[in-house]
């Protein structure tokens, strides 16, 4: 199939060549020059295209690294966090503690004395009636 | 351009190829034979080893209030060689510490590298302290065992040992639970000590020990010990005892001892206040023990409430006389009177009835000689001797506790025995724990019957009359039927014979009597009042017996 069409005749590719080519072929350079032009053309798609490897490289390192500072950032920020988290339970558990020693029954009855207050002698106790608690 | 020396290229070749294997060799050698000690200091340098503390449990009472708990607190330490003036810093500390400048000022200059100023500061302190910004000085958290109440309920919470170990009481019989187990983090830190996110990390999570809640009523024990204390002190006595009881289950609701001790500061307690003096101490009990031998009595049928004997103010017995208190006699006596007047010739009376193989069947099924198996650290069975070991005298003694020892919480559970219609309980301080797996309550166990409802019932009327009409009336609360019994017991010294006029006396009872809400055990060691140290025990019974029932609201049962 590949020889055949190689084998097709110049007239016909000549006739399917477009009027800018003509031009182009019409104001035609010397041979050397249209080799220079087409190394020219090689070099500079060869620069662009290593040009577009290391920027994609570098991107691609730029981001791993924007990733990995960021995730080093958040793993610093949670152990503030877990730091700021144990200093508050900390702060709770001492306070529990001084919640339990202002209510300890002895402070209180210690406080109520040195303000002055007695120990009510006697508590009247009303039981119903046993009639009344029937009805 | 000359051509170059082939025999020069050939000596740089090799040159470059001598070097090349020396390179090669050396390399090899650092990955391989070198690599385990190479990757070590490596990882010495990034890597931290550090033992996650699991939190030792909280302690609480019945109610939910803390009785002890752990926190952090912030020990102070300092690096010498970043401090530039030593002697201002050491001033500084020494105000806000409350200590001399000279030993902190000797640490400041010791040579070390790093030197504890002082551990386990106050928050107060250590906020004022890093309000100094002085650089070389820092804080490390060290767990402290604190008790919110002081020296409440001491003895029965035990201590924490600087290392972390608990102490007798609570602490020291559940410290396995409380302790909790610790846990592991292997992780890489930078320069600055902080976890690297992307680092090695291993953990092993810590466990955390149980929280316990305790049968004790914080009311109650704090009314305990200040009518315990104030006892004490006003009869000069060595020492005292109470405990608490509920006789419906054998929960314990308050003990204490005195002398006592703060539990978070024990290094600076007297070594006699820290003996527990309800559960490590056993005494001669005396005449509180004649509920025994009367529950004997009237469980064999030897004796009734209404048996009369003649008291002539003593028994003679194994070729040795036994006199009553003052040597009184009492005439004609029933037994309900025996225990009204608490005469000494009438329990030898009905021992002799028993004999002595009924006498002590009966103390080894009340539990007398054995300990009760109550959840707390230390606790001792007092002695009974073996009956093959006995006198004949021992028969009469041990009728009224004289030759034989128990400890206060053993005559409680006797008299619980007593109050709740003959079931004798295994006392019992903890209610429940709460840990990683929920909460496990502690089931109240009866460990026999000890004599029938109808002997237990005729038993505490006995002494419900001893409280109303004999030697027990200081016991007395109006509205409230009390049952109890005194006791003054001589101590023996150690040649064997008794201490001159020095007594132990106690009194136990439980009110209300017909449905009893609590018993209570009182003993004085040796208070200055002699034989009316009882009058001294009925009084600290009827403080705690007036709070717990109002504070209980326990109607009164009687009129007033």
């Amino acid at each position: 199939m590949t020889t055949v069409a190689f084998a097709a005749p110049r007239r016909y590719v000549r006739a399917r060549r477009t009027a800018a080519t003509h031009r182009t072929r019409s104001r035609a350079l010397p041979r050397h020059v249209r080799s220079a032009s087409r190394a020219v053309t090689w070099e500079l798609r060869s620069f662009v295209g290593a040009s577009a490897a290391i920027a994609v490289a570098f991107v691609l390192a730029l981001a791993y690294l924007a990733g990995s500072t960021g995730v080093a950032s958040v793993g610093y920020e949670a152990q503030r966090l877990e730091a700021q988290r144990d200093e508050l339970r900390r702060q709770n558990d001492l306070l529990q503690l001084e919640l339990a020693r202002l209510d300890s029954p002895a402070r209180i009855e210690a406080e109520a004395k040195r303000l002055g207050l007695v120990r009510v002698p006697y508590v009247p106790v009303v039981t119903a009636d046993p009639v009344a608690a029937h009805r | 351009m000359a051509p170059v020396s082939s025999a020069r290229l050939r000596t740089l070749f090799a040159l470059f190829a001598v070097l090349s294997i020396v390179l090669s060799a050396r390399v090899a050698y650092w990955q391989t034979v070198a690599r385990p000690g190479l990757l070590e200091r490596a990882n010495g340098q990034v890597r931290s080893d550090e033992v996650l503390h699991a939190r030792r449990g909280t302690i609480f009472d019945r109610s939910g209030a803390i009785l002890a708990a752990s926190v952090d607190l912030r020990s102070l330490y300092a690096i010498p060689a970043r401090i530039r003036d030593k002697q201002k810093v050491a001033d500084d500390l020494g105000i806000l510490l409350g200590r001399a400048a000279g030993p902190i000022y000797d640490r400041l200059t010791s040579g070390a590298d790093w030197v504890f100023i002082q551990r386990r500061l106050p928050e107060a302190t250590a906020n004022a302290i890093a309000d100094l910004h002085v650089d070389g000085l820092g804080f490390e958290e060290e767990p402290k065992r604190l008790y919110p109440n002081g020296d409440l309920a001491a003895h029965l919470l035990g201590f924490v040992s600087d290392d972390g170990a608990g102490q007798d009481g609570v602490e020291g019989k559940y410290d396995g639970i409380l302790r909790g187990t610790d846990g592991k983090l292997v992780a890489e830190r930078d320069p600055a000590d902080r976890e690297i996110a992307l680092g090695l990390r291993e953990s092993v999570a810590p466990r955390n020990g149980a929280d316990l809640t305790l049968t004790v009523d914080l009311a109650i024990q704090t009314s305990a010990e200040r009518e315990l204390r104030a006892a004490v002190q006003r009869e000069s006595a060595v020492g005292g005892s109470i405990v608490v009881l509920d006789p419906r289950d054998g929960a314990v609701r308050a003990m204490a001892s005195y002398p006592t001790f703060d539990p978070g500061a024990v290094a600076a307690a007297k070594p006699e206040a820290l003996r527990d003096r309800v559960v490590g101490w056993a005494y001669e009990p005396g005449s509180v023990m004649k509920a025994i031998t009367m529950a004997a009595g009237l469980e064999t049928g030897v004796v009734t409430p209404n048996t009369t004997y003649n008291d002539v103010g003593y028994a003679d017995i194994g070729g040795r006389r036994l006199s009553n208190a003052l040597g009184r006699a009492w005439g004609p006596s029933t037994m309900t009177q025996v225990i009204e007047h608490s005469a000494n010739a009438g329990a030898v009376f009905v021992a002799k009835k028993l004999g002595e193989q009924r006498l002590y069947d009966a103390l080894v099924r009340f539990g007398i000689g054995r300990p009760t198996g109550v959840d707390l650290a230390g606790e001792i069975g007092g002695d009974v001797r073996p009956l093959a070991q006995w006198y004949p005298v021992d028969l009469g003694t041990a009728a009224f506790g004289q030759g034989l020892t128990a400890t206060p919480l053993q005559l409680a559970t006797v008299y619980a025995a007593i109050a709740n219609g003959g079931t004798l309980y295994r006392p019992y301080v903890v209610a429940s724990w709460r840990d990683a797996d929920g909460e496990h309550r502690t089931a109240p166990a009866a460990v026999r019957r000890v004599v029938s409802s109808q002997t237990a019932s005729t038993l505490r009327d006995m002494l419900v009359s001893s409280v109303d009409k004999g030697l027990a009336h200081g016991a007395f609360l109006s509205g409230f039927s009390v049952a109890g019994k005194t006791g003054t017991a001589q101590i023996p010294s150690p040649d064997g014979r008794y201490v001159d006029d020095q007594y132990i006396s106690s009194f136990a009872g439980f009110v209300p009597a017909d449905d009893p809400y609590m018993v209570v055990v009182v003993v004085l060691d040796r208070p200055q009042s002699r034989l009316f140290g009882t009058t001294t025990a009925m009084s600290v019974f009827r403080g705690v017996a007036e709070d717990t029932l109002r504070y209980a609201l326990i109607q009164p049962d009687r009129k007033r």
